[in-house]
């Protein structure tokens, strides 16, 4: 066909086309900051640093003329994914957040160790990140981890429920939490408790109420297996009387803010940080009336023993096979300085400072700064990292389900986690 | 074809060769690789042999996961095919609204996955959903699929079968409109009721397009994840737990790549087993055609 067409393209338009794109592309990089920062993380760490006009690092991006790109995942993805990338032979992620109870001997090899960095370069007041937290991210020596985040579990109660159903105060007691979570069900207005059975952290606080616990700190399985039968009777019995919902089995953890935000349960057990999106008025019908306490202990134990909460904590790594570890360390210590820790307090970070909780600022923003403190104080993780920890832990799930759901016996079902989760344990 | 000439025609080709290579071939092998090694994060992979087999093959986990998987799939892929048949021969002896009806049929295959299992599992919420709330108005019994296990797995196939009836009926219909009516004019002549019609006419010409998408179904349904993942994530107590879950489970939660590329592997032999009957009928068909 000879006839001539204005959109036709010549091979010259063509290369000129590539050619100027690629001129383009290249360019592209100095209409932003010189430098890019490539960081890994749950989409929580990235708010908690503010954003737009209360970037809390706007300085800090200015002065290192870098731009900070955060990737954000859910927790057990972007365990994946950061341990996949720090296994490539080299990745673009310069930071990533790790959980702490997720690193071993074998994937701790994968990261940095800090240590030297602190000694040319310190972090500010270092010793003020609770030790505990610090100890948690020391793997075989090495310390892996600089810790950022606590989520401190703690009990939320809607107060106006409480009140509807004849208790004008929360419970002291463990037992008296049972009790005002079956009457409150009873009353018909809302469930009494609604925990996700997707996570060990709910039966072992139970457990713990009763002086147990799951696997201790020396990897001790089940150190107390009366307690943790005490628990899964008490869970069961509350299942069976309807103080638990029917769809608990199913129940996953990001479902524990809706049904308080929506008044469809009275009692939950959640992260202290949570209060702000709980008692938001755009998101909560029960905006402001959401209290908090620590968790109560067994009434067998009160005044003897201390109820030691579970706490959950993140920190920042380095992966070996980061581009830039320098900046990386300059990030980390910035993120990490008594500065940023406030400012990520005031937007709902649980602070890995002990100093910032006390601090009037927060004191006077948050009041349950205070009671997540104290709960804190004498808070351990769930269980402690090892190779097998979470085959360990659905099998654990596995086995609470089934005496909750009253397919199995509280014995039974302790007797089978023996059974099965000693051999996973570390010799 | 001479030598000569497909040499020339190489160069055409070999993208697509590469491609599959490259996205299939390579991929599949390192698996295979992968399934005689034990390999972790930070832990150079060391040949273990069968092992990662035999532990597979040995875990109660997984003997339930996979007769899971094997009665979902028998299940919902037959119950889809006749509800796709019913369907196809409904649309096709002639609907009022017909338009409309088939982009209500064809709607679920646009939704998204994860979009349609939360609206199911919000419909069906013991507490709050509605058609949980109409059940009880009706003083019906209450699917209880997030307590009840046998519900849960009623409350997968239906919802699996909704999500894949579009692909099903649409080869069914497609094949049925293409019948040509002249041989219903025969057999109407030759006195055959609309029951023998189904019988000696339909059925033996649509059995090559119900053959394929038979096939298709068995292949897809036997990698069923999204829908157990997101509605029961396996339970309640892994009791609803798919092949796919326990792989996803094995390689993303446990990170234990070895028995993950085992039972990877283990999936596609059994589900080309459970599929050979018809991969043997349709092979006998193409030969017949032939």
């Amino acid at each position: 066909m000879s006839e001539s067409n204005a959109f036709r393209l010549t091979r010259r338009h063509f290369l000129g086309t590539v050619a100027g794109g690629i001129a383009l592309m290249a360019a592209g990089p100095s209409f932003a900051q010189s430098k890019t920062l490539q960081v890994l993380s749950h989409r929580v760490h990235q708010t908690s640093l503010g954003e737009g006009d209360k970037d809390l690092l706007a300085d800090w991006k200015q002065d290192h003329d870098t731009d900070v790109v955060f990737t954000t995942l859910d927790s057990n993805p972007l365990m994946d994914r950061l341990f996949r990338e720090a296994s490539l032979a080299q990745t673009d992620f310069s930071v990533g957040y790790m959980v702490d109870n997720r690193p071993t001997s074998d994937n701790a090899k994968l990261f940095e160790s800090l240590q030297e960095y602190q000694d040319k370069d310190p972090i500010e007041a270092f010793d003020d990140i609770a030790a505990g937290l610090v100890r948690g991210m020391t793997i075989d020596g090495r310390l892996i981890g600089i810790p950022v985040r606590t989520a401190t579990q703690g009990l939320f109660y809607n107060e106006e429920l409480l009140a509807e159903a004849g208790f004008d105060a929360p419970p002291t007691t463990l037992e008296e939490l049972v009790a005002q979570t079956i009457a409150i069900s009873e009353h018909g207005k809302a469930t009494g408790m609604i925990l996700a059975s997707d996570l060990a952290v709910f039966p072992v606080m139970f457990a713990r109420a009763f002086g147990g616990d799951f696997i201790n700190s020396d990897f001790e399985l089940l150190p107390d297996p009366a307690a943790m039968e005490s628990a899964l009777t008490v869970l069961a019995d509350m299942f069976q009387k309807g103080a638990l919902p029917r769809s608990y089995a199913t129940n996953k953890g990001e479902e524990l803010l809706t049904w308080m935000q929506q008044g469809r349960a009275a009692f939950c057990v959640l992260p202290f940080a949570r209060a702000a999106q709980l008692n938001d008025p755009a998101v909560s019908n029960y905006a402001g009336k959401i209290k908090a306490i620590g968790f109560p202990i067994s009434e067998t134990l009160k005044g003897k023993a201390e109820m030691s909460a579970v706490v959950e904590a993140w920190a920042m790594t380095i992966p070996a096979n980061a581009v830039d570890k320098d900046l990386a360390w300059q990030f980390i210590k910035e993120v990490s300085s008594k500065k940023n820790t406030l400012g990520m307090a005031l937007n709902g970070n649980g602070p890995a400072r002990v100093s910032t909780f006390l601090e009037p600022e927060l004191t006077a923003k948050n009041a349950l700064a205070e009671i997540e403190s104290q709960v804190l104080s004498n808070a351990r993780g769930a269980f402690p990292p090892f190779a097998e920890a979470a085959r360990a832990q659905q099998i654990f799930i596995e086995e609470v389900q089934l005496a909750v759901l009253g397919r199995k016996s509280p014995q039974d079902a302790v007797a089978a986690m023996q059974t099965r989760i000693q051999p996973l344990l570390p010799a | 074809m001479k030598t000569s000439r497909m040499w020339q025609m190489v160069p055409l080709l070999a993208p697509v060769q590469l491609l599959l290579l490259s996205v299939i071939v390579i991929p599949s092998v390192y698996v295979i690789w992968l399934s005689f090694h034990t390999s972790t994060f930070g832990q150079s992979a060391s040949f273990v042999g069968w092992e990662n087999y035999v532990r597979v093959l040995t875990d109660p986990g997984f003997h339930n996961a996979l007769w899971n998987t094997v009665v979902l799939v028998v299940v919902a892929v037959h119950l889809e095919m006749l509800i796709a048949l019913g369907m196809a021969l409904l649309f096709n002896s002639g609907l009022w609204f017909r338009r409309i009806l088939f982009v209500a049929v064809l709607a679920p295959y646009a939704v998204s996955e994860v979009v349609g299992v939360a609206m199911w599992r919000f419909l069906f919420d013991p507490d709050v959903g509605p058609v949980s709330n109409l059940l009880t108005a009706l003083h019906l019994p209450l699917l209880e699929w997030s307590y009840e296990p046998s519900h849960a797995m009623i409350m997968i196939a239906i919802l699996t079968i909704w999500m894949h009836l579009p692909f099903t009926f649409v080869i069914i219909y497609a094949a049925r409109l293409a019948l040509p009516s002249d041989l219903y004019e025969a057999a109407r002549i030759d006195g055959a009721t609309p029951l023998q019609s189904f019988r000696r006419v339909t059925m033996p010409l649509l059995g090559p397009a119900i053959l394929v998408a038979l096939l298709f179904r068995y292949i897809f349904a036997f990698r069923l994840f999204s829908e157990v993942w997101l509605l029961t994530g396996g339970g309640p107590a892994r009791t609803t737990e798919v092949v796919a879950v326990y792989l996803y489970q094995e390689a993303f939660t446990f990170s234990a790549f070895g028995p993950a590329a085992a039972t990877a592997w283990i999936m596609v032999i059994v589900s080309m087993l459970l599929a050979s009957g018809y991969i043997y009928l349709l092979r006998r068909q193409v030969r017949n055609a032939g």
